[in-house]
């Protein structure tokens, strides 16, 4: 300790040490135009959405700082930092959250900027409808897509089993299951993943009875009579071996590379559309997709065109007229299309659409081509889900469909279970 | 300081004491302060804050978005009278606790006594019993979990020596359970460390004794060795119980942060995550973490209570 420093002399030198830090800083807030963006999705997405923001950089001279994490992630992520005051200028927002963001205000309307900075001319009317909240547009629609039942057409060549198409029934299902069981192939590979706790199979199942999961109130749109059949209908494919086992079903966690049919446990699978790229990636035999069964032959109304996703601005940004700049920009520009392709689903600008669909490899056109000719299968779509919809479905609709699976419940039970425990949790909320 | 003492006309020497004091304060003490202060800006803003803030959110609804809203004991009533989930939650954690807490100590125990022979290259024996330990709860030890106790996994391959056919462990509620067990108790570096420090305290000539009066090794074990490491084994059992209780990552992961199959991984700490980032009601979180802490500090304090009659300290 034979080393002093006067103290003058020491808070002066780290006083000036601070200012330098912080001027240091400076010149990355004085810069002319930056954004930031954030995202959910995994790394094909990513390089194509940077591959936009790059191609913007050379247009506009604006930097947007993109961040992208897995959707589970995403929400708590996204909330904390809205919560802070701290939200990214552009989000990627969902069907799902764009109700509760528009509403307390954590998203900006865009319809002033519709016109000037944003051109919607050619955009798909009912994409446009459905980034509306009471009348208002919080959000811009990246792509349409669909629900959609993904086939390995490998295994049904393999088995010299005729793959299903979009006319196919619940009845067919338990024919096209039979048949897997009696070819055996891949160590007992089944036809179908169990989806009765899939929300979407649900979802659809019911809107061809003529109700819905949600009504346009938030309360639930379905009764006990519809899920204990619902219920019924999933534990006799089980016990016919239709669908998977339980205890393997299980291991479908949510990422991709878990899901029955990328671990080969089963040749059909309840997805999205614009999910057969991410899909056919990861699988060696070529994918397929066609509608979800229909409950009788002919009737449909099941599918919807859904808003993939949308972008909206913060209702904290301070460059909103420059977000919709850049949301222009990623919708509009032909260049841009091309570089998105469909991952997040089909263009919704006329244009682009057309500059963009001769350019897609296989995987791509056959999502477009489904999406383009639902015909009958589509119907209207329906309302936001209420804001308690993602509780209902990790606590009740995943839970309760394992228990039956497991015989843990009868199929009367979950069903009763099911609007009891979605009522309390929607009430509560 | 110095004006006041002028105008009460104190006399001179108090003022030269109270001034020297000061500065022998300032002078001394001060840099060390300074040199603290980013500790304490640490303790403050990042540890004691969010400690108090969650203690009042846990009486308000707060979704994030909006302000907090004031409910009273709200949240504590539901949770003990109206929510099936937090006892879901609360028994799979008692479960982990009570089951995972002996049999990792008594393992870490055991590989100890193994390695305090004395025998040649024990650091690397060492090192390697730790590794487990280091690679924690990562993704890729929870991609080999799943490996190892699918239905065509490492355990069921072995059973079909035996003619066996095992379902699949991990993802069968009965059993899910059990494999985190399992890999917690893998887990048993860092308790074994500490008890081979704590072997290697106990002296040998008493082992000699006990051989030449013909004491046999296991009545060496429950006389000597066991009341001579009960300092550590408390030590080693609570920082293990705490641990246990706040078990989170490994469920997470191994269960995609769904605590499946039907709840049976459903850990209480998993529920509070799934309220808080999942159902956006920090209120209700910050409540579970409290009784959290509650039962933790109950377990503890148990435990410290209960230690003058098992604990043996050398006088």
């Amino acid at each position: 300790m034979t080393i002093r420093t006067d103290r003058r002399k020491f808070l002066m030198g780290s006083s000036a040490l601070a200012a330098a830090g912080a001027f240091g800083v400076m010149p990355s807030w004085a810069q002319a135009q930056s954004l930031r963006l954030i995202f959910w999705g995994g790394q094909g997405r990513a390089d194509r959405t940077y591959g936009v923001t790059d191609l913007y950089k050379e247009a506009s001279d604006t930097d947007v700082a993109g961040e992208f994490l897995a959707w589970n992630d995403y929400w708590a992520k996204l909330a904390t930092q809205t919560a802070g005051g701290n939200a990214p200028d552009v989000i990627q927002m969902d069907y799902r959250f764009i109700v509760e963001y528009a509403q307390r205000g954590a998203i900006a309307p865009l319809d002033e900027y519709v016109g000037s900075a944003l051109k919607l001319d050619d955009f798909d009317a009912d994409q446009l409808e459905g980034g509306k909240v009471d009348g208002k547009l919080y959000g811009i629609s990246l792509g349409a897509n669909s629900v959609a039942t993904l086939i390995n057409t490998g295994a049904f060549e393999e088995a010299g089993i005729e793959p299903p198409t979009n006319a196919w029934t619940y009845d067919d299902l338990f024919e096209i299951g039979e048949a897997f069981n009696s070819a055996n192939i891949r160590g007992g590979m089944k036809a179908i993943s169990d989806s009765s706790y899939n929300e979407p199979s649900l979802d659809n199942w019911l809107r061809q009875r003529g109700k819905a999961l949600y009504t346009a109130e938030g309360q639930l749109g379905f009764d006990e009579t519809d899920a204990v059949e619902w219920y019924q209908l999933w534990a006799k494919l089980r016990e016919a071996g239709v669908c998977v086992a339980p205890d393997d079903q299980a291991l479908d966690t949510g990422p991709l590379e878990t899901t029955m049919l990328v671990t080969g446990r089963a040749a059909l699978m309840p997805s999205n559309s614009n999910q057969l790229v991410g899909y056919q990636a990861l699988v060696q035999d070529k994918l397929d997709m066609c509608g979800y069964p229909r409950i009788a032959e002919g009737q449909g109304g099941g599918h919807y065109r859904k808003p993939s996703m949308f972008f909206s601005v913060a209702g904290s940004s301070a460059s909103k007229e420059g977000a919709a700049e850049f949301l222009n920009f990623f919708v509009n520009d032909i260049e841009a299309g091309k570089i998105l392709g469909v991952e997040r689903g089909i263009p919704c600008a006329a244009a682009v659409r057309d500059a963009v669909a001769p350019t897609l490899d296989e995987a791509n056109q056959i999502a477009l081509n489904f999406v383009a000719n639902l015909g009958d299968l589509l119907g209207d779509l329906p309302p936001p889900p209420p804001a308690a919809a993602g509780e209902v479905d990790l606590s009740l609709i995943r839970t309760l469909g394992q228990e039956v699976g497991f015989g843990a419940k009868t199929p009367e039970q979950a069903g009763a279970e099911l609007v009891t425990g979605a009522t309390d949790i929607l009430n509560r909320a | 300081m110095t004006a006041r003492s002028l105008e009460s006309g104190a006399p001179l020497g108090e003022r030269a004491a109270t001034s020297s004091l000061w500065t022998r304060i300032w002078q001394n003490d001060a840099p060390g302060y300074l040199f603290l202060l980013p500790w304490f800006i640490g303790f403050f803003g990042l540890t004691i804050g969010p400690i108090i803030t969650s203690f009042y959110l846990s009486f308000t609804d707060f979704d994030l978005l909006t302000s907090p809203e004031w409910v009273g004991a709200n949240n504590y009533i539901r949770m003990f009278t109206n929510d099936p989930k937090f006892w879901a939650s609360m028994r799979v954690t008692m479960m982990f606790v009570i089951f995972s807490v002996p049999l990792k100590l008594a393992f870490a125990l055991g590989v100890a006594m193994l390695l305090n022979r004395g025998m040649r290259g024990l650091p690397l024996y060492r090192a390697l019993f730790y590794l487990p330990s280091l690679l924690g709860a990562s993704v890729a030890i929870a991609i080999l979990w799943r490996q190892i106790f699918a239905r065509d996994g490492l355990v069921n391959d072995f059973l079909s020596i035996f003619g066996i056919v095992g379902p699949s462990w991990i993802s069968t509620p009965q059993y899910s359970l059990w494999t985190i067990i399992i890999l917690a108790v893998w887990q048993f570096g860092s308790p074994m460390i500490i008890f081979l420090a704590g072997l290697r305290q106990i002296p040998q000539d008493m082992y000699e004794a006990a051989s030449l009066d013909g004491a046999s090794r296991w009545r060496q074990f429950i006389k000597i060795t066991l009341p001579l490491l009960t300092p550590v084994v408390f030590f080693n059992a609570i920082i293990q119980t705490i641990e246990a209780f706040k078990s989170f990552t490994p469920a997470f992961i191994i269960s995609g942060g769904t605590g499946n199959p039907i709840n049976s991984t459903l850990f209480y700490t998993l529920y509070l995550y799934q309220e808080a980032f999942g159902f956006f009601r920090m209120g209700y979180a910050s409540a579970l973490a409290w009784v959290l802490l509650a039962l933790v500090g109950m377990f503890t304090a148990f435990s410290f209570l209960t230690s003058k009659y098992w604990v043996h300290y050398d006088e």
